[in-house]
């Protein structure tokens, strides 16, 4: 558990954000890290904070987009949404993902068969 | 793409970074605020709760940092403190600022005029479309001189026959004409072109329309002309009016058609051409004493442009005039055996095409003289900004122990330096235009519409901004190094006196190196100013003094062949009553006049040129009788020319002894004939003269010969008149003869003779040598401050152990020595090291000097000079020491 927590690599966590924007609409920082954890039901358990680097990158990239609402609690937070590149990237990031994934798989069952 | 979105949104972030760090810090909050909710409803303590959510979230001030670095640009951020930062440290010590920043300004501007003026000269494309593809057409006879002059048929063919190569070919032939308005007009620099000159060039007017293609060779029913820019302005006011109205040229109506565009000045270099006539026009009226344009001649009098085809390179286009030139020697033997053509980019072909253009090793050279002045005030701040360094290494060391890094250290004071040599540079560009309009108002050269449009282009703002940075880097970068190897600790308990002995031996050997540099700089300069006295003492062949010189053209005003030739003869009999006048002559050519001079090849009987050498080209002039007195050029042997020599009698030359030499050399030239190329005239040798400069004034002596302008005319022509006293002063009276005769009459290059040398043979001898003085006084002034500068320092430095020496009953002769010694080495070794880099230095220049590189008088001179000034620079701060007071001197810090 300790190897999963710690080595998220960058471009993975970005996935997993615009993935999580773009099933549960807009939500602030601390709604997409929460989501994450449940997600990987506490699998993963993030440094929280690292969370708003991968949303710097993925506002800069113009994949999402940020605006001041109020959330639950009554609070002023910033609330991210996905954009229409963002779904962009995200539907070929995800062909990306499966099609490594898959060789990953086979790779990993042909080592077991031997 | 989105690597330039990224930064778009980076560079947009630093302006509001405050207002995004504000944002991000809400944003911590109401999350930590979100996870504490989270951990009390799991039932924590509120401090727990808070604890635990702070750890969940991560370091605030490490998350804070890093997301302000992920926002903006953080090289950008920090650089622009550090300017800040220079800024204020410049503010601090404006003394000090004001010095660095007029040094490097006079060096760079030195810099920016001399490149401003390459630039203009040969580096500036044509402001035409893709100039690049734009050449000049020259041609060779059987190897001999590169020539560009052609006649009609031979462009005809050579166009007709080269449309693979190139998009198209235009012609023009340059002429002076009148042009006005009125009663008075002016004379103008015309160009005749063929129809197509304008859409080649692909040009468009700034009023009107330009000559098309079809009014080239059309005979003109209605004449037509396309005025410059500049002649627009300054003689019609810029007025749109006179589109569509008659002006006057050579007092034959023509009708204005438009104007070129602003800051176009012609296809001539050097020249600002006024206006422009169809090619037809140049027969009507005028030179009806020239060939037509139906003869095939050697030489004619079109210059060719051509426009290479998208896609033809230069050696592919070589190819093609080859085929062409081989075709045309076998087709006509007589005017082209021989014949070898080629193409050359315009902006090589300035002045003209030629096969060893001596004009960009000169510009190299200049180039070369203002980078080391720049060199020498780089210097000069290096030194500055080394005292500032061991004054600031105090500061140095707080910031260091304070976590600086070393790179980081030389980046803060390599922006100070760079800040200096920008606001130098700016200054330096400003002096630099200065410089430029002072020399392009200077007029070198009456009569000739010489352009110097020496106004500054993004090359000239690129190149001094360069300069900027390269002397930036260069100032700072050793001071830097140096400051930022601190010690915090040695330097922190000493109390901020880090001396260094190291420091002194650098600043004296970067003051060795300036004295060698200026010397360099003295001893170019001093052989280009001796060049220039000697050419004016070479011995011409002629008397220059007393001879006024009035040049005119009656065409001009309208008058025939005919009329031209009754009224130069009157005037030369009124000349000669004129009182204080000596003698008058009529000359077509004056001594070194640019774009006037005629050369032919010639044919002489019993004379046949080497197998495959060219016919001989000899330069000549047509004169009337009275010449040879006024000119004072001796009459060896024979007779001068005389009134019976007319029109209509035998055609005689007068020849000069070189000539006479070279074609005769064992028997009397008196009698002989000879013709010009493809002239039917067999010219008698009459007489011989003596040798005179008239085109070169080095090297072996040149032929030349001498025709009747009674036998040779053409309507431009100038008066010579030998006064017997000051020439000057006898200018209103010619001036008046010639209105007297004829009001409306335009003179032009009426000036003394030794005025139109200085103006035209010694030109390029006297800017060279004011270039070269000018940079050479900076280059000593910069050296003298180096010196007194490292002088005084050390002896400041000294003043504790000068305070001991004394008390301890030195005597101060003996300070005065030791101090003045001191400087004396620097001086000595940096004499030294000059004279060997400048003797190096003018064998590279020595092509271009009329004395020897190693010139004993110019070293020694300039040697003495040097040190003379230099140990006075040294004797002032070694007096200083002397009167040092023993007590202030053992009390000092």
């Amino acid at each position: 558990m300790t190897e999963t927590k710690s080595e998220i690599l960058q471009g993975t966590l970005d996935l997993m954000v615009l993935k999580t924007l773009d099933a549960m609409g807009p939500l602030h920082g601390y709604g997409v890290a929460r989501r994450i954890e449940q997600v990987s039901e506490n699998l993963l358990r993030l440094n929280q904070g690292t969370i708003y680097a991968s949303l710097v990158r993925l506002q800069q990239k113009g994949w999402i987009s940020a605006s001041w609402g109020t959330s639950e609690n009554n609070r002023k937070a910033k609330f991210y949404a996905i954009t229409k590149a963002g779904r962009k990237q995200l539907a070929a990031e995800t062909e990306n993902w499966e099609r490594f994934s898959g060789v990953i798989g086979r790779m990993l069952a042909l080592a077991d068969r031997r | 793409m989105t690597r330039l979105r990224v930064l778009a949104s980076r560079i947009r972030a630093l302006f509001s970074l405050r207002r995004i760090d504000r944002e991000f810090e809400q944003e911590l909050e109401s999350h930590e605020q979100l996870l504490t909710e989270e951990n009390l409803r799991r039932g924590m303590s509120p401090g727990e709760a808070r604890r635990v959510a702070r750890l969940r979230l991560g370091n605030p001030s490490s998350l804070r940092e890093s997301n302000h670095d992920r926002r903006g640009l953080p090289f950008v951020e920090s650089s622009l403190r550090d300017v800040a930062y220079a800024v204020r440290m410049l503010r601090k010590s404006p003394g000090f600022a004001l010095i660095a920043i007029l040094t490097l300004a006079i060096g760079i501007g030195a810099n920016t005029a001399i490149f401003g003026i390459v630039d203009s000269g040969l580096l500036r494309p044509l402001p035409v479309r893709n100039p690049g593809r734009v050449v000049v057409i020259a041609y060779q006879r059987h190897g001999g001189k590169l020539l560009s002059y052609f006649s009609y048929p031979n462009f005809r063919d050579i166009r007709n026959e080269s449309s693979s190569a190139f998009s198209g070919m235009a012609a023009y032939e340059s002429s002076f004409d009148g042009l006005g308005k009125g009663s008075r007009s002016q004379r103008v620099l015309t160009n005749y072109v063929t129809g197509n000159f304008f859409t080649l060039l692909g040009i468009r007017p700034s009023v009107g329309r330009l000559i098309q293609p079809s009014e080239g060779r059309a005979t003109v029913a209605s004449p037509v002309v396309v005025l410059s820019y500049t002649r627009w302005q300054t003689q019609f006011g810029g007025d749109r009016a006179i589109i569509g109205r008659k002006v006057l040229i050579d007092d034959q109506p023509v009708t204005v058609i438009g104007v070129t565009p602003k800051g176009f000045h012609g296809v001539m270099p050097f020249v600002e051409t006024d206006a422009y006539l169809p090619l037809s026009m140049a027969l009507v009226g005028k030179w009806d004493s020239r060939s037509s344009l139906a003869k095939r001649t050697s030489a004619g009098p079109f210059l060719i442009l051509g426009r290479l085809r998208s896609g033809v390179s230069l050696a592919q286009s070589q190819a093609v005039l080859g085929v062409i030139a081989r075709r045309l020697s076998s087709d006509h033997p007589r005017s082209d055996s021989g014949l070898s053509l080629s193409a050359y980019p315009q902006t090589l072909a300035r002045p003209a095409p030629m096969l060893h253009n001596p004009i960009p090793a000169v510009a190299a050279l200049f180039l070369a003289l203002a980078a080391m002045v720049l060199l020498l005030a780089c210097i000069n701040i290096v030194n500055l900004l080394l005292v500032r360094a061991a004054a600031r290494s105090h500061e140095m060391a707080v910031r260091s122990a304070l976590g600086g890094t070393r790179a980081r250290l030389i980046r803060q004071l390599l922006t100070e330096s760079l800040l200096l040599a920008v606001l130098g540079g700016a200054g330096g560009i400003l002096l630099g235009i200065w410089t430029c309009a002072e020399i392009g108002s200077v007029n070198f050269s009456p009569g000739l519409p010489l352009l110097l449009d020496f106004h500054f282009d993004w090359r000239v703002f690129l190149y001094a901004f360069a300069v900027a940075m390269v002397a930036g880097v260069l100032v700072g970068i050793v001071p830097a190094l140096r400051a930022s190897r601190v010690e915090p600790a040695a330097v922190l308990h000493e109390g901020g006196r880090g001396l260094t002995p190291g420091r002194q031996r650098l600043r004296s050997a970067l003051v060795v190196a300036q004295v060698a540099g200026s010397l360099m700089l003295l001893v170019i300069a001093g052989l280009f100013t001796r060049s220039l006295q000697r050419v004016q003492q070479v011995h011409l062949g002629f008397d220059p003094s007393h001879v006024l010189n009035l040049s005119m053209d009656p065409h001009e005003i309208g008058y025939t062949d005919a009329q031209s030739r009754e009224f130069y003869q009157e005037l030369l009999r009124r000349a000669r009553n004129l009182p204080g006048v000596r003698s008058a002559g009529i000359a077509f050519t004056t001594p070194f006049r640019l774009y006037t001079a005629s050369q032919d090849s010639v044919d002489i009987d019993g004379y046949t040129p080497p197998p495959g050498k060219p016919e001989p080209y000899v330069y000549f002039n047509s004169v009337s009788p009275g010449f040879f007195r006024t000119m004072r050029i001796p009459l060896d042997r024979g007779r001068t020319f005389t009134d019976a020599d007319g029109p209509k009698s035998a055609p005689v030359a007068i020849i000069n002894e070189a000539m006479a030499r070279r074609f005769w050399p064992h028997e009397d030239p008196i009698g002989r004939k000879f013709h010009l190329a493809g002239g039917p005239a067999q010219w008698e040798i009459v007489g011989v003269v003596g040798n005179s400069r008239m085109m070169k004034l080095t090297g072996p002596p040149q032929p030349y010969f001498f025709l009747p302008v009674a036998q040779l005319f053409t309507s431009y022509e100038t008066l010579q008149l030998r006064t017997a006293g000051p020439a000057a002063a006898m200018i209103p009276q010619a001036r008046g003869l010639i209105h007297s005769m004829a009001p409306d009459l335009p003179l032009f290059d009426v000036g003394t003779m030794n005025e139109m040398l200085s103006g035209s043979a010694f030109l390029v001898f006297r800017f060279g040598a004011v270039l070269a003085a000018a940079l050479g006084l900076l280059g000593l002034l910069l050296a003298l401050i180096g010196v007194y500068g490292v002088t005084s320092y050390a002896a400041n430095r000294r003043t504790h152990e000068i305070g001991i020496r004394l008390a301890l009953g030195a005597q101060p002769a003996q300070i005065l020595r030791m101090i003045f010694s001191q400087g004396a080495l620097i001086v000595a070794l940096g004499l030294a090291i000059g004279l060997l880099g400048a003797l190096a230095a003018a064998r590279l220049v020595g092509s271009m000097l009329i004395i020897s590189a190693a010139d004993p008088l110019v070293y020694a001179a300039v040697s003495t000079v040097l040190a003379l000034v230099a140990l006075a620079a040294c004797y002032v701060p070694a007096r200083r020491a002397m009167r040092v007071d023993p007590t202030v001197g053992l009390r000092h810090e």
